[in-house]
């Protein structure tokens, strides 16, 4: 049984793949944890008991109770709701800064990898180049330039999110292009794009999966880093990250305001971390990080 | 290998030149103009305003003001500061200048040896109580963002224990919480991977050899599976330490430190362009010149590295 | 011998530990500042944060006490002169620069003409000179002796003006030896310290801190404490933290939050001083460029939504009291008669229906800008503008620098802002913000007759007769719904029990002259 055949998750598999899943408990929590905030965010504008963006002069800063049961912000406002469709909020930015970087960094990578030449050195130079800014620096700099916002708050982190992803299909795609049933397809004349994407997508699928959940863990926290500095999503929409500094003024008095959004912001992503780590661990234990 | 050091130093060159270009292009794309603040209130006073705009060279064409800020960077220049009227760059980022590398370097060298150590120690006790416990700490590690992480250390370590200052940097205990903040995504990352690096070495073909040969567990560990740990750890070293100094950004502004990482928020916020793009530059300095010490090292200890340069 | 060398190493060490820890002897007042001073020289100075600093190193003629009163400083008599044209001031003898020489009439005109020279990047205090006869000329480069400022004796100077200004004794003025700038050049100001007050400017750490040093020679007795030291900590939470920590003597407290969290605190609430700030805050309504806000009852039904008790006591947990007029409370000219705005939801749905728009409909889209600190009080404005009159305002949280070009160039369509007084007459916000003259009216209101009034305010030095043109100028600027008050803050400061002498003022903290640290 050759190395590669490890990594294929065969359609037949999938049975094999589930029990094993249900047998790393760390994976198991991983997913139940983001099954439940997906589910939370997209449930968010029926369960949240309140008007996120209500104000209530007469309710300010309420410790946890009855009335409010996670307490009010310094505007009255009621903080489970802002944490629920906080979710949302976060997961919308993730998923969507994930799929620009999915698309753009496989795409790029595996005509790197295929290529070569000037249009490998291209991609490999801007990513490298890319790599060259630190991530916080690249992605405050453009929220700076475009204003705060939820399209900017995407936008930026994509731009920091895509090389890596580029990297790592490319040294993947390398590596199967010395396998044997990539050479069988180059024989058979199949075309560069149908190899591609139909030899060998499926094969490096597994591992963009494991970036891509681990990915995710970055992203939410990135947007969080972003909006606790002011640059990222905007009142009155509620963000974790924002929540976090809003909270922070009051941390002694009323700790329950940075605790909660801090206690979502570090399971949420601790739920995606686990559940990355869980698939890597069941789909190829070799694949590396870059 | 001259060879292979000096085709990593042509590669950093378009680093280099990108980091010019993209942070003069962004700082001139920003919105808010450094002569309003510059002028504050006095907006209207529209003599001072001309005055102002040729002492600082604004009133130029674009790619000639570049054109200038490339010759003078040549010799070190990074010209006036806009928030400080009338001041160098380089007096404003003189004293910040090795605080946050400091950090940043003290950071690693403390995530390095306890995140092997987490590592190798969940990889060899693999799915035992001790790994799933390991894991779990290091996900956290990872998990949790520093700014809230800060909050509630400065409350537990600076004003409930007082064992170490709130803020500030007049001494060494200063850095202690700022250093060991940043130092623990750093180690949980490296610990993961190092978890990782050493379950796919135990796995190797030489290292089953190396047991059945009956050589002991502890020499296989150290002898034949860890020294092939470390020399992938090392490669994302590089990585790990550019996160660091991302880190300070918001470390620095947490715990009033004077450092790169502060400066450079507040530049950004204030359009002290001059400042800024001093900043991002030495930022990608540092960052480009440990990533090529990396890749040195790394060719000296495997060879097939600067043989694949090559192609 | 060995023994004995042991014991003088202990010995060395000993005393090193206890040279190092030693007993506190530092007797510096430490402030917290959020950012570096943009400048440190008395004639550009422009900013809050530099003018916190440089109020305890350069002097003016008058100062102003905690209730508003001005005493003399600098000089102790100022007589108008017969014609309302000019003043005479009698200066203090006995002054003395920090560089050592005598503070004199000579120096007030040296110190005008230094502001005024061409390529000199002056900041707030060439506002104030622009009526003295031959300001232009000096400004212009035509001449370098100021006309308008004669030096009568060593003691005595004279001061003309091309238009009346009767507020002029009491402008805060820095004034400074200006002999340093032929000695040290342009820059001088980071090598020396030149003005007259308590404390001299010794250093400046750029990001850590700025350091001033008792003055000995000063005229009203040399500072009991060594010196005072101003840290810069951006971060609020982080100076509560340090405050907490005994890492500084005296904790300002700028933002809203920071305020209420501090009066929620028992202890650092027993340590707090409060007043009331010298600061309007309005709603801008551009009647040029968001056409609703040209219909009165547009403006009347946004004005009373605002619930202004709830808010003062809500969100800012009694810290701010409601402002109905344009003049805070304290500032000669004030109208405690002023008319209340009462929170009337019926009448403001009512109002916008009448003028076209029921229940919000058919209103064109509208955005509130403001800056990121202030947030929370545009957020509240924005869901009562919802909740009330069912009008969905945007909030347009914009970049500083942004958001004050915006607002001087009059190209912003709605905000809420602020005024802080610089000296204590009211003149100073009718005129600055509302005749149509100026370039600070950012809601560019026009009103002839209240110009008109203000026009005449300006010329009159009987002071009871100004002060009724002002309440006759504010009655008829609310009555038009042309602004539209909404609080004035309370300034906050937490100061440890041992330090005496800490006075906080409308117009910030006052000179740290007479601080003691027990």
């Amino acid at each position: 049984m050759s190395a590669a055949a490890e990594v294929l998750v065969e359609p037949t598999g999938f049975a094999d793949f589930r029990r094993r899943f249900v047998g790393t408990p760390s994976a198991v929590l991983g997913f139940a944890i983001v099954a439940f905030a997906v589910g939370v965010a997209l449930l968010s504008p029926w369960i949240a008991p309140a008007d996120f963006s209500r104000t209530n002069m007469a309710f300010i800063w309420e410790p946890p109770g009855n009335d409010f049961a996670l307490g009010t912000d310094a505007l009255g406002r009621d903080v489970l709701s802002r944490l629920m469709v906080g979710a949302a909020v976060s997961l919308t930015v993730a998923l969507s800064v994930l799929a620009i970087a999915l698309v753009v960094g496989t795409a790029a990578g595996m005509t790197a990898a295929w290529r070569g030449g000037w249009f490998d050195a291209f991609v490999m130079r801007t990513a490298d180049i890319t790599f060259a800014f630190p991530d916080l620096i690249v992605a405050i700099l453009v929220a700076a330039m475009l204003g705060p916002g939820i399209p900017t708050v995407i936008l930026s982190l994509a731009l920091v999110s895509w090389p890596g992803i580029a990297r790592l299909t490319r040294s993947l795609v390398l590596s199967l292009r010395n396998e044997l049933f990539v050479d069988a397809a180059i024989v058979c004349g199949t075309k560069p794009a149908t190899i591609l994407l139909r030899h060998c997508l499926p094969n490096i699928v597994p591992a963009l999966i494991v970036r891509a959940s681990v990915g995710v863990g970055f992203v939410v926290m990135a947007e969080a880093t972003l909006s606790f500095l002011g640059l990222g999503v905007q009142e009155p929409l509620p963000s974790w990250g924002g929540m976090i500094r809003d909270g922070l003024p009051a941390l002694r008095s009323d700790p329950h305001l940075t605790l909660a959004a801090g206690t979502a912001l570090g399971v949420t992503i601790i739920g995606f971390n686990l559940l990355g780590d869980g698939l890597r661990d069941l789909l190829d234990p070799r694949i590396r990080e870059r | 290998m001259t060879a292979y050091v000096l085709r990593r130093l042509l590669g950093l060159l378009p680093v280099l030149v990108a980091a010019v270009v993209l942070t003069f292009v962004a700082n001139r794309f920003v919105p808010g103009d450094p002569i309003t603040i510059m002028l504050g209130d006095q907006g209207g006073n529209a003599v001072l305003e001309r005055k102002l705009r040729s002492e600082y060279g604004l009133d130029r064409p674009v790619t000639v003001q570049f054109v200038d800020y490339v010759a003078k960077l040549a010799h070190g220049d990074f010209g006036l500061s806009f928030r400080y009227p009338g001041v160098p760059v380089t007096q404003v980022i003189r004293n910040a200048l090795w605080i946050s590398p400091s950090i940043a370097a003290a950071a690693l060298a403390l995530a390095i040896p306890i995140g092997i150590a987490l590592g190798v120690v969940a990889a060899l006790r693999r799915n035992t109580l001790a790994d799933t416990g390991i894991v779990l700490v290091l996900v956290a590690g990872l998990s949790i963002p520093n700014f809230a992480l800060a909050a509630f250390l400065v409350w537990g370590f600076a004003l409930k224990l007082g064992w170490v200052p709130v803020a500030g940097w007049t001494s060494w205990r200063h850095a202690i919480l700022p250093v060991v903040l940043l130092a623990i995504p750093a180690a949980a990352y490296l610990a993961r991977l190092a978890r990782t690096f050493m379950l796919e070495v135990l796995q190797q073909d030489y290292v089953r050899t190396a047991r059945a040969k009956g050589l002991s567990e502890r020499l296989v560990v150290w002898r034949h599976a860890l020294r092939n740990v470390l020399v992938p750890i090392l490669t994302v070293c590089g990585v790990i330490f550019g996160g660091l100094i991302t880190g300070t950004v918001v470390i620095e502004t947490v715990f009033n430190i004077p450092g790169l990482g502060r400066i450079a928020i507040e530049s950004i916020f204030a359009r002290d362009y001059p400042v800024t793009m001093a900043i991002v530059m030495l930022f990608t300095f540092f960052y480009a010149t440990i990533n090529f010490a990396v890749d040195v090292l790394y060719g000296l200890v495997d060879p097939r590295i600067r043989l694949e340069a090559r192609r | 011998m060995k023994a004995a060398k042991l014991f003088r190493c202990l010995a060395v060490a000993a005393v090193f530990v206890v040279g190092v820890v030693g007993p506190a002897q530092a007797r510096d007042l430490r402030i917290n500042i959020n950012a570096d001073p943009e400048m440190i020289d008395p004639i550009t100075m422009s900013a809050l944060i530099a003018g916190d600093v440089l109020r305890n190193v350069y002097q003016s003629f008058t100062w102003v006490d905690e209730n508003g009163k001005v005493l003399p400083a600098l000089a102790l008599k100022w007589t108008a002169h017969p014609d309302n044209l000019g003043w005479r001031f009698e200066l203090r003898p006995g002054v003395k620069f920090h560089t050592g020489r005598p503070f004199g009439a000579k120096d007030v005109k040296a110190s005008f003409e230094a502001l005024l020279a061409p390529g000199s990047k002056a900041g707030l205090q060439l506002q104030y000179l622009q009526r003295i006869v031959g300001a232009k000329d000096v400004q212009d480069g035509k001449t370098k002796d100021l006309a308008g400022v004669k030096v009568v004796s060593d003691l005595v100077v004279e001061v003309r003006f091309s238009a009346t200004d009767v507020l002029f004794p009491i402008y805060p003025f820095l004034f400074f030896d200006t002999q340093v700038i032929v000695d040290k050049g342009p820059n001088w100001f980071m090598e020396v310290s030149a003005g007259t007050g308590p404390y001299k400017f010794a250093a400046w750490r750029r990001g850590e801190n700025v350091y001033l040093q008792a003055f000995k020679d000063y005229y009203g007795g040399a500072p009991k404490i060594d010196g005072l030291r101003f840290i810069v900590v951006p971060s609020e939470e982080t100076a509560v933290t340090m405050y907490e920590a005994g890492e500084l003597d005296v904790l300002m407290v700028a933002s809203t939050d920071l305020a209420r969290r501090v009066m929620r605190d028992a202890k650092l609430r027993a340590e707090a001083k409060t007043v009331s700030a010298a600061q309007i805050t309005y709603l801008g309504m551009n009647q040029n460029l968001y056409a609703p806000f040209k219909d009165k009852r547009v403006r009347e039904a946004f004005c009373i939504s605002i619930d202004r008790d709830a808010m003062t006591r809500g969100l800012f947990g009694g810290l701010a009291q409601p402002l109905y007029g344009q003049i805070t409370p304290g500032i000669p000219g004030y109208n405690p008669a002023v008319k209340k705005i009462a929170y009337d939801p019926e009448r403001a749905k009512r109002l916008l229906a009448d003028a076209g728009y029921p229940g919000g409909r058919g209103m064109p889209p509208l955005r509130i800008a403001n800056l990121a600190p202030f947030r929370n009080e545009v957020a509240y404005y924005a869901d009562q503008w919802k909740q009330v009159l069912g009008v969905t305002v945007d909030l347009d949280i914009m970049e500083r620098a942004t958001f004050l070009r915006s607002l001087n160039a009059g190209e912003t369509p709605f905000f809420s802002w602020g005024w802080t007084a610089d000296y204590p007459d009211a003149l100073y916000y009718l005129s600055q913000v509302w005749h149509s003259k100026s370039s600070f009216n950012r809601a560019r209101y026009s009103n002839p007759a209240f110009d008109a009034l203000i026009d005449r305010a300006q010329v009159t030095a009987d002071d009871p007769t100004r002060y009724k043109l002002y309440h006759e100028a504010e009655a008829l600027l609310l009555d038009d719904w042309g602004t539209c008050g909404i609080f004035v803050r309370t300034n906050v400061a937490v100061v440890k029990p041992n330090v005496t002498g800490v006075t906080l003022a409308p117009m910030r903290m006052l000179p740290y002259e007479k601080v003691t640290i027990n």
